[in-house]
């Protein structure tokens, strides 16, 4: 009993929340009043056709663009009017929708960027310490890709590129990992790869949002779906629910 | 360079690049400082003078333009209100020469804050454009102004010196613009290798992305922006100093900032001495043109050709064009036929097994890898 209690309790605990979400661009709503919440500690993912909102929320939560309405906390906190690099320290990273990396940076740089020193010795020390370098490896290594270190990002394939960005994202040390289509261009055996690295991240104690079109990814990955649709969730919960609810079927699995 | 001092194999070859590289600096700080004495007339000296004052010029517009990519067309106005600065502090509130260059400076670094604020808001071709607005606006002002800036009429500052001779003022002149080159360079070579200019040169490459990584890009900007108009305030400053008169039509014109703009690129902007090549360039072209075509706008039509020739087949500048090059005759070098011992050949059985074995798995990797 006490270790279901437990496993509820983890479950309830909040990550990224918002509360009446809302942008328009011109007359076009892009997100209409969004109350959502995910979890702490776990994978959830974020789907709804093309149009519904999903990227417009990941660019609101990270303070890329300000929305007109609504709230947004990051574990308890408000984090709703804070500027992009703010939020990123708060231990919120994330990806770009079709991928970005500094192209005319070497591989290593693409890492180093990532170190944010706090002090002003700290930003006028020399990039690329001892300690720096070694942990920007150790994320190359694990992503599989630590010979091209030298290389020119621009110079590296597109499954590389991908890999490339999730170590930058990791490098920033965040706790939060937003990714906007991980799988999009991507060959089985990288979307595999992809897989494996969410999840061990996962279990070593790092919580996801995952937005994905790929529905064999999304099912076998995530512990917990939102669906959206004209710029508002329709339905969440456990994938094997919302595999077969109606209004999700309907909105956009189209079957 | 860095990267190398990691890796042990590398440690020999960076060594001697080093070497070379002190070296280098070496016999061109020497061939600088010794160019006065060389000089046959202190004529020569003045176009050395011409060509180090572009150089900071173009140095110190590098801080912004290199580093962020926001490329200012209106850093003359910089350099403008640096050299009208240091000549009515001298004039009207008769501040020592030096003092007043660098209170003067003090002040276009105070402005360069809401200056940048405003303008650092717009990206790429607006910036461009906000960026030459400042140097009209001087340009009315301090025109019209004629009882305070002396207007079109001019502004003539005093000379530093006053007891010493004309040949004199031109070497004295030449070392002070050599030592504010070294100060910008040192200064730029610092900002290079930190954390500050890796989060600039991030915002440089893709702004959304490196705010997203935590980046203070709006911040980070603004202080570059400060530090390149202080070094190009100074500039100016100095300038007005060595020139000793001042017209506004001169100090603030879109020309002076596209000279700062097409000796970077043409250098090289992603490289410390890129400026300094770029200025080294187009200001003994401009002098050459000037001496040998008089009073004309040839020497507009010389810096345009220029310009044109950097942007169609040089994009990155002389030096990176010049480094690939180079880069092209070494691999050659390495495959020329020459007599190999038993000893090398095993040697380099040795490592061409191992690079093999490494580049089968990291094809395996990159075939994985997309």
């Amino acid at each position: 009993m006490s270790e279901a209690e437990a496993a509820a309790e983890t479950a309830a605990r909040p990550s990224l929340a918002t509360v009446g979400l809302s942008k328009a661009f011109g007359g076009v709503t892009a997100l209409d009043s969004a109350t959502v919440t995910f979890h702490h500690g776990k994978v959830n993912a974020l789907i709804g056709p093309n149009g519904s909102g999903k990227t417009t929320f990941f660019n609101c939560v990270t303070g890329m663009i300000r929305p007109d309405a609504g709230r947004t906390t990051y574990r308890g906190r408000d984090i709703t009017r804070k500027p992009p690099h703010r939020i990123a320290r708060a231990g919120i990273g994330r990806s770009f929708q079709l991928c970005r990396v500094f192209p005319r940076m070497t591989v290593l740089d693409n890492l180093l960027a990532a170190v944010q020193p706090s002090s002003l010795a700290g930003q006028l020390a020399r990039a690329g310490r001892r300690e720096e370098t070694e942990r920007a490896r150790g994320w190359l290594s694990r992503m599989g890709i630590e010979h091209l270190e030298r290389a020119e990002a621009r110079q590296l394939s597109w499954g590389q590129q991908k890999l490339l960005e999730l170590a930058g994202v990791l490098m920033s040390e965040p706790e939060l990992i937003l990714l906007d289509e991980p799988a999009g261009g991507v060959n089985p055996a990288l979307i595999n790869r992809i897989c494996d690295l969410v999840r061990e991240l996962n279990a070593e104690g790092r919580t996801f949002l995952i937005v994905e079109h790929n529905m064999d990814l999304v099912m076998s990955l995530s512990d917990h779906v939102v669906v959206f649709d004209r710029g508002r969730p329709i339905a969440e919960g456990p994938p094997s629910v919302i595999q077969s609810d109606e209004r999700v079927l309907g909105a956009y699995l189209g079957v | 360079m860095r990267k190398g001092s990691e890796l042990p194999l590398r440690a020999g070859r960076l060594r001697t690049s080093t070497l070379l590289h002190v070296g280098a600096l070496l016999a061109g700080v020497a061939v600088a400082l010794s160019f006065p004495s060389m000089a046959p007339s202190p004529y020569e000296i003045t176009v050395g003078i011409a060509i180090l004052n572009y150089a900071v010029l173009s140095t110190s517009w590098n801080f912004v333009g290199g580093f962020t990519g926001y490329i200012s067309l209106g850093h003359g106005a910089f350099a403008g209100l640096g050299a009208y600065g240091t000549g009515l502090l001298v004039t009207k509130a008769e501040l020592p020469p030096f003092a007043a260059l660098f209170v003067a400076a003090a002040l276009v670094a105070a402005l360069a804050v809401p200056v940048g604020y405003a303008a650092l808001r717009v990206r790429g071709a607006s910036f461009v454009i906000v960026s030459i607005a400042l140097v009209l606006i001087l340009l009315l002002v301090f025109q019209s102004w004629a009882s305070f800036t002396g207007g079109s009429r001019g502004l003539v500052v005093p000379r530093p010196f006053p007891g010493m001779l004309r040949s004199e003022h031109h070497r004295t002149f030449y070392f002070l613009f050599a030592a504010l080159l070294g100060v910008a360079l040192l200064t730029w070579w610092i900002i290079d290798r930190s954390r500050f200019g890796m989060g600039l040169k991030a915002i440089r490459e893709d702004e959304d992305k490196a705010q997203s990584l935590g980046t203070p890009i709006f911040a980070y900007k603004l202080v570059v922006f400060v530090v390149s108009a202080t070094f190009t305030s100074l500039a100016g400053g100095l300038y007005a100093l060595w020139f000793g008169d001042l017209d506004p039509v001169f100090q603030f014109s879109i020309l002076s900032g596209a000279y700062m703009v097409l000796m970077a690129l043409l250098g090289g902007v992603r490289h410390l001495y890129g400026p300094l090549l770029g200025a080294l360039i187009v200001g003994y072209a401009l002098e050459y043109s000037k001496v040998e075509y008089g009073d004309t706008p040839l020497h507009l039509v010389v810096a345009g050709l220029l310009l044109g020739v950097v942007v169609m087949f040089m994009p990155d500048g002389v030096i990176p064009a010049a480094t690939a090059l180079l880069a092209r005759f070494r691999t050659s070098g390495e495959t020329s036929i020459r007599e190999v011992t038993a000893a090398e050949l095993k040697e380099r059985h040795g490592q061409g097994n191992g690079t093999d074995e490494s580049e089968v798995r990291n094809s395996e990797r990159s075939g994985s890898g997309g």
